[in-house]
């Protein structure tokens, strides 16, 4: 096994380097971009450190850029933050956004508003005639007859 | 270390090095296999894992330069519109391809007789047939015979057909309206047990590794028999030059190992099966002074002609809860309406059109393909908007070749084992354009017909390049072309290249069957041959 896919193995835990400051500035910008609004629940309560751990864990190259994206020095004004990223560290600020998205949307609850209940196994059934035969769409492709060009005539082929 | 050369030396146990391997080894060749990657067992694969969405995007990314993991090596991207995604392990690219397997058309074969531009191949379709035949048994291809796109006869495909989920049912009636073909498409994914393998489970995250093992990979379905057979496959294991003799023979492989050990792997004929990007960058850095421009490149055209299928996203967005964010990722049903050329469009060619699945909810907040993003309150309407509601038809634009489309040696950038990385230089195409322009004006009526409310367009997605094609072009004449119609190098009678470096011209369907059937007909010809073959004394 190699070490890219196991997000678990990540030897220690990334959430003691984000500082109260950079902490409490990721809340303000996840609650700013996704409010509780139409049912669902603001990122910014969404995202404790349960979440943020996880999207870390699986994702420890953010650690970085989302600590350069919260530094105290880029100001409290959560758009003003988002845009001067956008416009100067557009690696910052897509890391920012990631870990955002990220820690929402693998969130139970958020994920049961939804109605999404993750990419599950459904097996395939193949006894059963599928229902664009059984509509009869087959049978029109095939009575508008071949649409294959052939090279012997350079022209569409002639039925057989 | 060997010591004994290998009858057969095969770079790279991706797509088309397993149907080299198993193909000789079975017939009796001792066959090696040196592959810079490594084996990946299916518990690896994150798709049914809460993380999938985040690790596709950087440690399962389908870019090297994305991943840059120690086993890839970096491409310098600073003069292409495309990046070339791959991946190197067992299996090669096939882990994280979605599985998608159109043949090439009779015209494909015929461009040059039948539009007066690019070239003819040195071979046809139905020469290639019985191979598309065969490597479809070995895959396990699903998918439905009489499709009116094709000529008529040969066999069906092995398996049923995939399911087409709830947006292919809408797409397929919205086509019978419009008079438009459609048809299930063909994948290299099982519909039923198969070979002793699992079938389909409908997950979605095919690019990501199949954790089922449906997907066909050479890892499950070629590796594992040609080992059987004799074969021998060296992970781990980088090279970083072919050796020649005078007599103009390759004698075998310089590598390095994980640690950086240097090795020599002598053999009696070299196969490389190192994509359309990796053997290029391997004949250009076995430059000598007998062969100053690069390995096998007295017509001067190794590493050029790249093509890589322009690709569009046009994704259209329903009402109704489609669930489209399950389903094989190959695709779910396909269109040949506009694929050949009408020269009333302004261009010549044509592309084929997959519908495919939509992704989760993260992809639906910050879509990787066409769409848009939305903060503040209207964020949730925009995620419930999209998510499970879309359909999207890729369009895969045949590339016409190009000599300035090529690839070079980086004066700079290096892999981990210090070896020079591959600069590509590819620019689109004014018909590329044309034509891309054309055919995401029919792919978005067809959605508004199937029902779409809304239409977005990702007219050129940049990590689009998963289709690498043309650096050493196959043909009749030594004097434009590298290899002969059997996928041997003009220059060096040992010396074969069997991965889509030989196309002639693009197509402008998902090539990884065509690659296959040609690599199989390639070892065919390598067996009946045998007796014939040159080698070093």
């Amino acid at each position: 096994m190699t070490a890219q896919s196991t997000p678990s193995a990540t030897p220690s835990d990334p959430l003691p380097t984000l500082d109260p400051d950079r902490r409490a500035t990721f809340t303000a910008i996840a609650a700013y971009l996704i409010p509780a609004a139409h049912g669902m629940p603001s990122a910014g309560d969404v995202i404790g450190d349960a979440r943020l751990r996880f999207v870390l864990a699986v994702r420890p190259d953010l650690v970085e850029p989302l600590r350069a994206a919260l530094r105290h020095e880029l100001g409290t004004d959560p758009a003003a933050r988002l845009a001067r990223l956008e416009r100067e560290e557009p690696d910052h600020h897509a890391a920012l956004l990631l870990v955002v998205v990220g820690g929402y949307y693998t969130d139970a609850d958020v994920r049961e508003r939804l109605a999404y209940p993750g990419q599950e196994a459904r097996p395939v059934v193949v006894w059963k005639v599928p229902p664009y035969v059984e509509e009869g769409l087959i049978d029109q492709v095939l009575a508008r007859g071949p649409i294959w060009r052939d090279p012997a005539t350079g022209r569409r082929a002639e039925p057989t | 270390m060997a010591t004994e050369p290998a009858d057969v030396l095969i770079v790279g146990a991706g797509a088309t090095g397993g149907v080299v391997a198993l193909r000789l080894a079975q017939a009796g060749f001792r066959v090696v296999c040196l592959e810079q990657g490594d084996w990946h067992d299916r518990s690896e694969y994150r798709g049914a894992e809460l993380d999938w969405e985040l690790t596709m995007r950087k440690q399962w990314a389908t870019s090297p330069n994305v991943r840059a993991l120690p086993e890839d090596y970096p491409i310098d991207e600073s003069d292409t519109e495309v990046s070339p995604l791959m991946y190197s392990a067992v299996g090669g690219s096939m882990l994280i391809f979605a599985g998608a397997w159109p043949r090439m058309l009779p015209s494909d074969f015929r461009v040059r007789s039948l539009d007066g531009i690019a070239d003819d191949w040195p071979l046809a379709y139905d020469e290639l047939l019985p191979y598309y035949e065969r490597s479809d048994r070995q895959f396990g291809v699903s998918g439905m015979g009489g499709d009116p796109a094709y000529p008529p006869g040969g066999e069906d495909p092995p398996l049923p057909p995939l399911p087409i989920g709830a947006g292919g049912l809408k797409v397929a009636r919205a086509h019978a309206r419009l008079g438009w073909h459609w048809w299930p498409e063909p994948n290299s994914i099982l519909s039923v047990p198969y070979d002793g393998r699992h079938p389909c489970v409908q997950r979605g995250t095919c690019q990501q590794g199949c954790g089922e093992g449906a997907k066909a990979s050479t890892d499950l379905t070629h590796w594992p028999k040609a080992i059987a057979s004799g074969a021998r496959l060296v992970t781990g294991a980088r090279v970083r030059r072919l050796e020649t003799k005078a007599a103009g023979l390759v004698t075998g492989a310089t590598w390095l190992d994980r640690d950086g050990h240097e090795h020599f792997e002598p053999a009696k004929v070299v196969v490389l099966a190192a994509n359309a990007i990796g053997t290029p960058r391997l004949l250009l850095l076995s430059a000598s002074p007998a062969h100053p421009d690069g390995l096998a490149n007295a017509s001067g055209l190794v590493g050029r002609r790249l093509m890589m299928h322009p690709f569009a996203n046009v994704g259209g967005l329903f009402d109704e809860d489609l669930e489209s964010w399950q389903g094989q990722f190959g695709c779910s049903i396909e269109s040949f309406e506009f694929y050949e050329t009408d020269e009333r469009r302004g261009f010549v060619r044509g592309a084929k059109w997959g519908l495919a699945p939509t992704f989760g909810p993260i992809n639906a907040a910050l879509p990787s393909r066409a769409g848009t993003r939305v903060w503040g309150p209207d964020h949730h309407l925009h995620v419930r908007s999209h998510l499970g509601r879309g359909a999207n038809w890729g369009l895969f634009g045949e590339d016409l070749p190009d000599e300035s489309n090529h690839i070079t040696l980086s004066p700079t950038l290096t892999d981990s084992s210090g070896i020079p990385a591959p600069e590509v230089h590819y620019k689109v195409a004014e018909n590329s354009r044309r034509l891309l322009d054309f055919h995401i004006e029919r792919a978005s009526e067809s959605l508004r017909e199937a029902g779409a409310h809304t239409v977005e367009v990702d007219r050129l997605m940049r990590y689009s390049g998963w289709h690498l094609l043309g650096t050493a072009r196959m043909g009749d004449d030594p004097s434009t072309s590298v290899l002969d119609r059997w996928n041997r190098a003009h220059d060096v009678p040992n010396l074969y290249v069997v991965d889509g470096s030989c196309f002639v011209t693009s197509a402008g369907v998902n090539p990884t069957s065509s690659i296959c059937a040609i690599a199989l007909r390639a070892a065919d010809h390598m067996v009946e041959s045998r007796f014939n073959q040159q080698v070093p004394a």
